[in-house]
């Protein structure tokens, strides 16, 4: 099942065309802050996850608009009587879309994350950096899609795709963004799914606003190894919970 | 499969979509008529199992449909062809089914891919098995629709309206297929076109404003009709007495076929029905029982 969710996803025109215009987007925009800059010296850990944390900026809102419509088109395409007319459960049907949907929504950033890693691993003539490439991505993006695609996948359900797309990205650039010194938001908490934490720790110095004083203190501790295992947990376990949600509205929905 | 139902009432909002229900049935082809908004396709999901009904009770092998464990044991035999279904455009009619095949619990790869073929040999796709669904025109889906319905060989096979929007050949087709299907198995076959439970049922039951008002043999609906159905052919105004199944022009006239209990013409002879003149005759007879009550 997984691999079937994987197929369709990732055969999606609009998932690539998007990812690969966001990305040249971001690569050109990046500014002198940006990993294309960083001193010739810079560890190959530094350099996989500042672009690891560049991704993380601003494409993971593709991830979330494509993923938006993979459990209500079901209703639009005319096959959800058909899947609850088959024995498996909700539960089952959800995670499996979950995780193959998820997994090709993943790809194309994984690739820009490995297309990144081989060129700074070739200019900077250091292959370490294309061997972090897998981790800083498993550590920054990873645990951030997961939390947006549960979100993206389920929030639909109850509101609809268009009016969750346009809350999303309103919530991305609140969430993440927005510094908490100007307004009190979750940017710079533990729960901050562009990754602050994991690419604080990995750069050693603050990413973005992880730790930085605001709204919700409790949220904010200071970015180290064990805060960023606990952003990365936070991220995963919160994310659990519109999948369940979704496997009850879709149970009750099946016999309603 | 037995399926028994009891005074099934279903209910959406202040709308009574089903008005207590009762029906029983065995193995074979079974065809259940109305004309649409009858009742027919809320009556089907609920022996799907993808709708509770607001009373009453509904047995399927045994296994009753208001608990879980009965709805999940009867899903475990079912095929179910739903009315409109819709298939994933980005994938092919093997990937489809192979799909729905796992969902259906069918774990075993090699047994899996090998009755996915055999299936798409008998509705004839098998040409086309590696082509996307979003080229397939609406006959191909709806043979793709009753593949993934049979695989896993199931007890029980609920076809909601199958041949809608089917060019003739494709109807005869799908019906040609049906005819052959029932086996050991029940099937439940839903339509509003009469042709299709002429063509494939012995037994047939009728349900008009959420009720079932007839069951029994599709000899015994076409006898109904006997000594009601006539002929006129004239080249006047169309006969006003009773209701005209069916009028086609010719030189000499046109050639009314009418349901009537009196001669709607001087001229009239009578024939011998078919099943549309009996579920014709059926309806007048529920119309009148329904006005008169």
């Amino acid at each position: 099942m997984i691999r079937y969710e994987f197929l369709m996803q990732i055969r999606k025109r609009s998932l690539w065309i998007s990812m690969g215009l966001l990305a040249v987007i971001t690569v050109l925009g990046q500014g002198d802050a940006g990993p294309r800059y960083l001193p010739d010296d810079a560890s190959a850990r530094v350099v996989a996850s500042s672009w690891a944390f560049l991704w993380s900026l601003l494409l993971p809102i593709v991830a979330g608009m494509v993923l938006a419509d993979r459990l209500v088109r079901d209703d639009r395409l005319g096959v959800s009587r058909l899947l609850e007319s088959l024995p498996t459960t909700a539960t089952t049907r959800v995670m499996g879309r979950f995780l193959g949907a998820l997994a090709a929504t993943a790809t194309p950033i994984f690739l820009a994350t490995v297309i990144a890693g081989g060129a700074e691993s070739i200019s900077r003539e250091d292959p370490a950096v294309l061997l972090w490439t897998p981790i800083a991505f498993g550590l920054v993006l990873l645990p951030g899609l997961v939390f947006v695609g549960a979100f993206a996948m389920v929030v639909p359900l109850l509101l609809t795709a268009p009016l969750f797309r346009v809350l999303f990205v309103g919530y991305w650039f609140w969430g993440n963004m927005l510094g908490p010194s100007y307004m009190p938001s979750l940017a710079g908490t533990l729960l901050t799914p562009v990754g602050d934490y994991t690419a604080s720790w990995l750069l050693g110095e603050r990413a973005l606003y992880a730790g930085a004083d605001g709204w919700l203190q409790l949220l904010r501790p200071e970015p180290n190894g064990v805060t960023a295992a606990l952003s990365v947990a936070l991220l995963l376990g919160v994310g659990l919970i519109p999948l369940l949600v979704g496997s009850r509205v879709l149970a009750r929905r099946a016999t309603a | 499969m037995d399926i028994t139902i009891r005074n099934l009432r279903r209910r959406f909002g202040k709308v009574e979509a089903l008005r207590g229900v009762d029906l029983e049935l065995s193995g074979g082809m079974f065809g259940l008529l109305g004309a649409n908004g009858a009742g027919k396709t809320t009556l089907m999901r609920i022996i799907a199992g993808v709708l509770s009904p607001t009373s009453g009770q509904v047995l399927i092998g045994g296994h009753d449909m208001s608990t879980r464990q009965g709805r999940v044991a009867v899903q475990r035999r079912l095929g179910y062809l739903p009315q409109d279904l819709g298939l994933y455009p980005d994938l092919t009619a093997v990937e489809f089914l192979d799909y729905i095949g796992l969902l259906k619990g069918l774990d075993d790869r090699t047994a899996r891919r090998r009755q996915i073929a055999e299936l798409l040999e008998v509705v004839g796709l098998s040409d086309v098995a590696n082509r996307k669904l979003k080229g397939f025109s609406g006959g191909m889906r709806r043979r793709v629709g009753i593949a993934q319905a049979l695989l896993g060989d199931p007890a029980l096979l609920v076809v909601d309206e199958p041949t809608a929007g089917l060019d003739p050949q494709e109807r005869i087709r799908f019906r040609t297929l049906l005819a052959t299907l029932p086996g050991r198995r029940t099937v439940l076959l839903s339509t509003h076109v009469v042709e299709d439970v002429a063509q494939t049922c012995r037994e047939t039951a009728v349900m008009v404003d959420g009720r079932i008002v007839f069951t029994g043999a599709v000899s015994d609906l076409v006898r109904g009709a006997e000594g009601v159905t006539w002929e006129v052919v004239t080249s006047g105004p169309p006969p006003t007495v009773g209701e005209i199944v069916s009028a086609v022009s010719d030189a000499g006239g046109t050639r009314y076929r009418v349901v009537s209990v009196t001669p709607p013409d001087p001229a009239a002879i009578p024939v011998p029905p078919s099943l549309e003149d009996g579920y014709v005759a059926f309806m007048q007879g529920a119309a009148a029982g329904r006005s008169s009550a």
